[in-house]
């Protein structure tokens, strides 16, 4: 009875290390925090375009197909280093970008795009940040997928790496 | 034994002074002074909100605390509402509407977090039980 007793602490400080190494193990980012728009429908909002004279309006831009929207800004540094995977899924898939341009000068914006090459159907101007606020953005480059029925089924925040591409573009297919 | 005396002080004061230091630092904030409104009320209340929300740049400190661009633009949406007759509650719901509830310091007491509340009391009341479990059996084997 004793012995039995004695042997219960072990197992289970076994099986709280079994636990920790587990997590230690598993790819996952801790700092890494889920959307709170996930499964909801996107915010709507009206601004001012980059390349147009009408106002960017949501409800107008948004359904009918998967959409990608990709906040960015020139002076971000990581958002150079997705640009060439946010062009492929334009380029080479197809696939609708948006783009929210966060606290950024527009002419700047503009020669960026001239330079780099443009994947966006459209850049909202989100001067102030007020958009990126609503989307629940803490800092640029953020992306997200919308599905047909303008409903968010997925958010990266950071840059899309070659990894990242790769889960977006079966999340897309999961959503067509 | 006078030099024993000077050293521990020395010692005394040194602590006194360190924890003087974090006395006054630690009431810091990132508030700057053409965000403050007006209303000493109405203030308050933002002060009071910005404690409770979290920087989701910086993670561990508060917006109030937070120097991050984003921390500032909370801290000034967060006047505007209260300035525009917004209740704490709607501000809060407002919030975590667009971040989550990752974005209030203190999780909220809800199904999801019961375990997270509810635990630390459960394996206190266990520990109590086995060790007076243990005492009551120790102590009839002594009398024996």
């Amino acid at each position: 009875m004793k012995k039995k007793l004695l042997k219960f602490p072990l197992i289970f400080f076994l099986s709280i290390l079994l636990v920790f190494f587990y997590l230690l193990m598993i790819d996952r980012n801790p700092s890494e925090i889920p959307s709170a728009l996930l499964n909801k429908n996107i915010p709507k909002f009206e601004a001012e375009s980059l390349f147009k004279d009408k106002n960017f309006i949501s409800s107008k831009e948004f359904g009918n197909e998967t959409t990608l929207v990709n906040f960015f800004a020139t002076w971000c540094k990581p958002c150079l280093d997705e640009h060439v995977y946010i062009k492929r899924f334009s380029d080479e898939k197809m696939i609708k970008v948006i783009g929210i341009n966060y606290k950024d000068n527009p002419k700047k914006a503009i020669q960026w795009l001239k330079k780099l090459g443009n994947p966006y159907s459209n850049v909202a101007l989100d001067k102030n940040g007020r958009i990126a606020i609503d989307w629940g953005v803490y800092g640029v480059p953020e992306t997200f997928v919308v599905n047909p029925e303008g409903i968010i089924k997925y958010r990266h925040a950071g840059p899309v790496t070659k990894k990242i591409y790769k889960k977006i573009n079966l999340i897309i297919e999961d959503n067509k | 034994m006078t030099t024993y005396k000077i050293l521990l002080t020395n010692i005394l004061l040194f602590i006194l002074s360190v924890s003087l230091v974090f006395l006054v630092t630690n009431n810091s904030n990132s508030v700057e002074p053409d965000e403050i409104l007006q209303d000493q009320k109405q203030e308050f209340r933002a002060r009071n909100i910005s404690k409770n929300i979290r920087c989701m740049v910086c993670q561990n400190e508060s917006i109030d605390e937070s120097s991050a661009p984003l921390a500032k633009d909370l801290r000034i949406l967060i006047r505007s509402k209260i300035k525009e007759g917004k209740k704490d509650e709607e501000i809060y719901k407002f919030l975590t509407d667009r971040y989550g509830d990752f974005i209030l310091l203190k999780p909220p007491f809800k199904l999801s977090t019961l375990a997270l509340w509810v635990l630390p009391f459960l394996f206190l009341i266990i520990g109590v039980l086995i060790v007076l479990f243990h005492n009551k059996k120790s102590k009839k084997i002594h009398y024996l």
